[in-house]
Formats: C-alpha cells, structure tokens, sequence
C-alpha cells in the first residue's frame, strides 16, 4: 500500500529534469541579469568619471580664458589707446579753467570698487562618486552589513556622551 | 533511460560545479598571492599622478578697478618623439608657423626617444594664440584632405601644445617704476623685481600645491582647489598717473633736463596717487632692463635716487623753529648776506644781503643765511632730532621693492662737522630720497601727522577683499606748526608772484635749487632743481614734489620746477574733482549753514 502510495506521487523523470534545467537556468538568468547590471553601472560610472574629468579640464581653461579676455579688454582700453581714440574723433583736453563746477543734490561719488568675487559656498574636496557606483557588491554588502551599522551606532553613542557637538538650533534674526 | 540521462545531468552539473568553483578559488587565490599584492601596489602608481599646481599669480589694479598687469594665455609647444610619424611634415609646419630653424627642428624630430634622448622637447614656450588657431587650421586641414590610393595623407602626430599663463601689462610702460616686472619667461622660479611686483612677490605668487588626479575614473575625487595668488589694489588713479608721466616727460624736453620724478601724493592718507620717472621699462619686455637701466640708474629714482635737495629742505628746518618756539611767523633776521660758521662762510643765491626780514620773507626770498642761523639757533641736537622725527635716517617703509636713503650724518659720527649744521639747514651736505621729502612735508601738509607712504589700497586674498588702512607714523610737528607754515608759505607764493601758482586756488609752496657736490667741491655749475607745493592749502587733497635733474634752460627751481608744477596741477584739480576756491568754499559755508539751521 505504501509502495502504491509512493509510485502514484512521484514525478515522472523528465518532469525532474525539466525541473532541475529550469532552476539551472534560473539560477544563471539571475546571475547573468546580476553581472550585466553590475556591468552597465561600472560602465556609466566609468563613462561619467571621464566626464568629470574633462568638465574638470574644462573649468581649468575656461579660467585661462577669462584671465586672457580680461588681459585684452584692458589693451584695448588702456589709457593710451582711449587717448589716441579720443584724439581721433577731435576731442581735446579740458581747459581746467573753463571746467565748470556744478552741484548735485543727491549725488553719491563712485565707491571704491570690489574686486573680490561675491562670496561662495565652501568647496570640499570629497569623492564626486558615490561607493554605492564603485565598490563591488561584495564590498558594497559588506560596507551596508558589517561596517555602517557600526558606524551609526557608535555616532548614536557619542551624541549620547556630548562628544559630537550637538544638533544645531534655530537661530532667530 | 531516463535514469542514465539523469545521472549524466547530474554529474555535468557536478562537474560544472566544481570547475567553477576550482576558478572561484583560483580567482581569490591568485588575488591574495604575494605576487598579486605586489601588482596591486604597483597599480596605484598608474591610478593617478601627483601633480605640482602653480596657482595663477595675482593681479594688480589701479584705484578705479583697471587691469594693470594680468594673466594671458600662451602656449608651449613642443614635440612628442614617440608620437612623430612624419617628421619632415612636422618640421616644415612648425618652421614656417613658429618661424623657426627647419633643419633643427627636423633633427629634434627624427631623434629616437630614450637612451638618452628625450621623450619631449619644447621648440617654443610662449606661442600666441594666433599661431596655435594657424596651427589648428593646418591640423584640421590635414585631417579632411581627400587622397588618392596609395598616398600617404599628411599629419601633424607628435607636435603638441599646451596652454599656460603669462605675466602681461596692458598698460605698457605706464607706472612700470611701481609696478616692477615679472620674470614670466621663468615659468617655474620666476620673481617679481622692483615695486608691487618685487615688495608683494610672496603673496601674488601664491602657494604652489602638490595635487593628486585620478586617472581611473572610478577614483575620481574633485580636483583640489588652488587658490590664486593675492591680487593687489593699488591707490593710484591710471588717468592721473598718465598725465603725470605726460607732464614730466613735457618737463624733461623742455627744461633739457637729465632726468626727472614727480610724485602726487594724499598728505591725508600717505597714498601716492601718482609716481613719475625717467626712462620707464616696458614689463612685457623686461629683458631690456640693463640696456635701460645701466648701473647704478636705479629703476625707480623717487625711491632709490639721494640728492642734495636744496631750498625745499627750508620747509623743514622753518618747521622745526616754529615747533620748537625757536622762532615765531613774526620774529625777524638782519641778513647781512652770509654768515661765518665752522670755518666756512654762508652766502645767499644771490651772494647777496636782504637787511631785517621776518620769517615768511626768509621763506619768500629763499635765504640761506637766515636758514643756517635758524639751523644754530636750534643747535645740532634739537635739529637732528627734528630730522630724526620726519624719518631722514631711515627708509619710508614705502611698499615698493628697492627703497634706499642716505645715511643721515649726526654730531659725534667722523664724517659730520659744525658747518654741516649750517648747511643742512637749507638742504646741502644732506642726502635724501623724494619719497623721504614727499613724506616729512607731508606732515606740514596733514597737522602735522606723518603718514606712511603706500601704494597698495586694498588686497583679494581668498575671495576676501582686505583694505588697507593709512598708518600715522609719527607726528613730527604742532598741528599750529603746520598750520602756521602753510599760511607763511601760501603767503611767500603769492608775495613772490611765483611761477608755481595755479589760478583759483590757494597752494601753499617752496623752491629748491641744489647743487650738486662733486669729488672736488661744489664745483659744477649743473643743479637740481625741485619744487614742493599742497593744496587746497586750507584742506589739503594732494601734495606734489617735482624733481628736475641738472636741466639746461636755467639752474633755478623757481624756473624750472615751479612752471611745471603749475601746469601739472591745473590739471590735477580737475581730474581729482577739486573746484576752485570760490565754489569749493561757498558750496562748504553752504553746507554748514544748513547744517547750522537744522
């Protein structure tokens, strides 16, 4: 009886193997899809690096340029030069005795002129990628597993003991 | 069958399994051999390159925010041994672009690179940008040019450029005594020499920063920053100093003159709103400097150059009387035309004497005696101190590279005698610097407060702007003093009915005539001739020193220098904004009678 049990459960052979190619297969789509993710993110990283890099190199002669175009707007205006275009178009130096001297209500002179740049936020040189785009998955695992939680706890215990400086508070003008 | 089939799956599973997990463990293995750690050491040389930066040295601007000397860009180009195919092409391109040597150019780019040779080598390291855009035009030309089977398309591998900057001066030669040069051909130890370029040599140049870039893009981190160099805000006006420098050249043509300096300066604040020499050096091609300059003419003669000054000298030793209640604007002096003193006798310009005169016409009338009397009436020590107080023993201190002065001979040195005392006191046998006079007489100029002369009005360090303030750097006089020398020198002007005097406004000045000592004696019949003169001389804006050396018109300052000063501030006034006195002091009484009802 037990045996006639057991033959009418137990799936046919090819049934087996089918089911076995299928789980291979699955296992090796999902390793497959795993690998070509992995690829595809290395690779726009990779491709985004080198953009960076460029836009870096960008920047760079972008500043020479400007430092280059500033150098030429001043040749062009230079005391001599605006002084020979003047004489050009018939203009002559003012009689300083004919100069004529008028008040104006209101009238603020010019300030001296600020030359440094306005004010900035604070550049920091950090990693302009991301771990979660460079480290492996193994490593990326290990970094969210083992390393972080540690990390957050101990910050949680030095916020706790004051070593951290304490969160910041609303300042009212 | 069916079972065989499966045991042959199984075991090809098994089998796979276990040469790929024979690989898993090769792979780890071979990533954890000694051998492989050494690969990965050495691999990091080639993540990145360590880098030296030189930051971009830091401009320099008049008061009004004009570009004085900037940054342009310039390219190096050179070659690339390895990179060459075709050397003939690249010689023949770079000769005729580059103008330079075919054949040395085609030697340099058939050499093969290592065992000993070179890998790189620059042909030129300051190529404009006109020949790189002829040298792009050819490249690209190259690149489209069509060819027919078996021709070789021409190309330009292996001849590379790259872009750097170069000190430029867009103004020329305009206030290059203050500005000084920079070496730029130098790219890596260059120096700033002489003025703002030699004095703020440090901080323009900035802090060179070694830099690390990745090159696996994976390790990519933002370039760190490297700051710019300091720029400089300087206190002087482009247009002012122009006409100044127009002024003196003028000067020099007329009077025949050897060489000449004029300074403008703010007796309120110590800045120097204008500074002329002759000859000026064009930065842009400072390699001419030995040719311009031979040794010993200094680079800048209002800081560098002692001379005997003269009767402008009188301002101060007439100041050091008044302060010391030595003598009062009233108190009286019989000339008899010259004066005994240590041996050696005193005679006046005209070897003549004036009879009873009072202060303001021993100023008027330039008397050396009454001067020398004045001089030992205060003794040695009252007078050297006075000295000592409007800075003749040492440097100004002025912010600019090359400053010198002239000892100052004191009682109890070997080389000072009694009649020094004498002749000091109208300004013989005493050596100074104009910038030394500009800032004693400056003190008369401003209450009798010294100020420290600058040229540097404000500094960018950081992205931050940093103004400088004025520094009182002694107060030498009386505010009285001052005053009262002002009125009694306004006075001897317009009783002189002086050559210095400017219409509509009230200045107050002196003459100076120095002669010029010799190995023999005064024996030269060359003088220098100076004149000092502020105004407005109840407000004063500005003070100016002109100094004309040995000119060949007349020997007099009063005929000389005084003309030119004249003619140098009708002009001033109107590009510094001061009205005559009748607008300038109605507007003011004006102004305080609003002030007065409110």
């Amino acid at each position: 009886m037990k045996k006639n049990l057991v033959q009418a459960y137990k799936q046919a052979p090819w049934r087996t193997q089918i089911q076995w190619i299928g789980i291979f297969l699955l296992v090796l789509v999902g390793v497959a899809v795993i690998a070509g993710v992995y690829l595809m993110i290395s690779g726009r990283a990779a491709a985004t690096g080198r953009r960076i890099q460029s836009l870096e190199a960008e920047i760079s002669a972008l500043e020479m340029e400007i430092n280059d175009l500033k150098t030429q707007y001043a040749q062009v205006s230079s005391a001599k030069s605006l002084s020979e275009r003047a004489e050009a178009l018939n203009m002559t130096l003012l009689d300083p005795l004919k100069a004529m001297y008028i008040e104006v209500p209101g009238y603020i002179p010019p300030s001296q002129p600020a030359l440094a740049p306005p004010p900035t936020v604070e550049d920091i040189s950090t990693p302009v990628l991301l771990p979660e785009f460079t480290a492996s998955l193994w490593d990326w695992l290990r970094l969210q597993v083992f390393i972080e939680p540690n990390l957050s706890a101990e910050s949680t215990e030095s916020n706790d003991t004051g070593l951290i400086s304490p969160a910041p508070t609303e300042v009212t003008p | 069958m069916r079972t065989t089939n499966w045991n042959r799956f199984f075991i090809i599973c098994v089998l796979a399994s276990v040469i790929a997990g024979m690989a898993g463990i090769q792979l780890i293995r071979i990533q954890n051999i000694e051998g492989a750690k050494q690969i990965l050491a050495d691999s990091e040389a080639y993540q990145g390159i360590n880098r030296m930066i030189y930051p971009e040295r830091g401009s320099i601007y008049d008061s009004d925010g004009r570009l004085l000397a900037g940054n342009e860009v310039v390219y190096e180009v050179g070659l690339d041994l390895q990179a060459i195919q075709q050397p003939e092409t690249v010689a023949s391109v770079a000769s005729s672009v580059l103008g330079l040597d075919y054949s040395r150019v085609l030697g340099y780019a058939q050499m093969t690179p290592g065992n000993g040779n070179p890998y790189f080598i620059v042909l030129d390291g300051f190529v404009s940008k006109d020949k790189i855009a002829q040298l792009e035009s050819i490249k690209e030309d190259y690149a489209n040019r069509s060819t027919k089977r078996g021709e070789v398309r021409p190309n330009l591998l292996g001849l590379v450029w790259t872009a750097n900057n170069k000190r430029s001066y867009p103004e020329g030669t305009l206030a290059s005594n203050m500005l000084g040069f920079y070496s730029f051909l130098d790219r890596t130890d260059g120096i700033g020499y002489f003025g703002v370029e030699e004095a703020y040599d440090d901080l323009m140049a900035g802090e060179p920063k070694q830099v690390y870039s990745a090159i696996d893009p994976n390790l990519l981190t933002s370039l760190e920053e490297v700051p710019p160099g300091v720029t400089v805000q300087l206190t002087f006006n482009r247009e002012i100093q122009a006409m100044t420098e127009k002024k003196l050249d003028e000067a020099i043509e007329w009077s025949g003159a050897e060489n000449g300096t004029i300074i403008v300066y703010n007796p309120e604040t110590g800045e120097i709103i204008a500074m002329a020499t002759a000859p000026r050096l064009d930065p842009n091609e400072y390699w001419n400097y030995s040719e311009l300059f031979p040794n010993p003419k200094p680079f800048n003669s209002a800081i560098s150059s002692t001379y005997e000054p003269g009767s402008v000298f009188k301002v101060l030793t007439m100041a050091a009387g008044l302060d010391s209640g030595v003598v009062t604007a009233n108190t009286t002096f019989n000339d008899t035309g010259s004066l005994y003193v240590g041996g050696a006798t005193i005679y006046n310009w005209n070897m003549g004497g004036w009879g009873e005169v009072d202060m303001t016409g021993c100023m008027q009338h330039s008397l050396n005696v009454c001067l020398a009397w004045l001089g030992m009436e205060l003794g040695p020590d009252r007078f050297y101190s006075y000295m000592k107080s409007f800075g003749f023993d040492r440097n100004t201190g002025i912010d600019l590279g090359g400053e010198s002065h002239w000892p100052l001979k004191l009682p109890g040195d070997g080389l000072w005698y009694e009649v020094d005392l004498a002749t000091n006191s109208f300004g013989q046998g005493i050596s100074v610097t104009p910038i030394q006079m500009v800032t004693a007489i400056g003190a008369i100029a401003n209450d009798g407060k010294m100020m420290a002369p600058h040229v540097v009005k404000a500094m960018v360090i950081d992205g931050k702007q940093y103004n400088i303030d004025p520094v009182v750097v002694g107060t030498p006089v009386s505010a009285e003093t001052a005053h009262t020398l002002t009125t009694m020198l306004v006075n001897s002007l317009e009783n002189e009915a002086s050559n210095a005097l400017v219409e509509g406004y009230s200045l107050a000045g002196k003459t100076g005539t120095g002669e010029i000592a010799t190995p023999l004696g005064y024996t030269n019949s060359s003088t220098n001739t100076s004149f000092v003169g502020w105004g407005p001389a109840d407000d004063p804006k500005f003070l100016v020193y002109v100094w004309l050396e040995k000119p060949e018109i007349s020997i007099w300052g009063s005929e000389v220098a005084a003309p030119v000063f004249s003619d140098l501030v009708s002009d001033l006034v109107v590009l510094l904004n001061i009205p005559p006195d009748n607008v300038r002091l109605a507007e003011k009484s004006d102004n305080t009678s609003i002030a007065g009802t409110e």
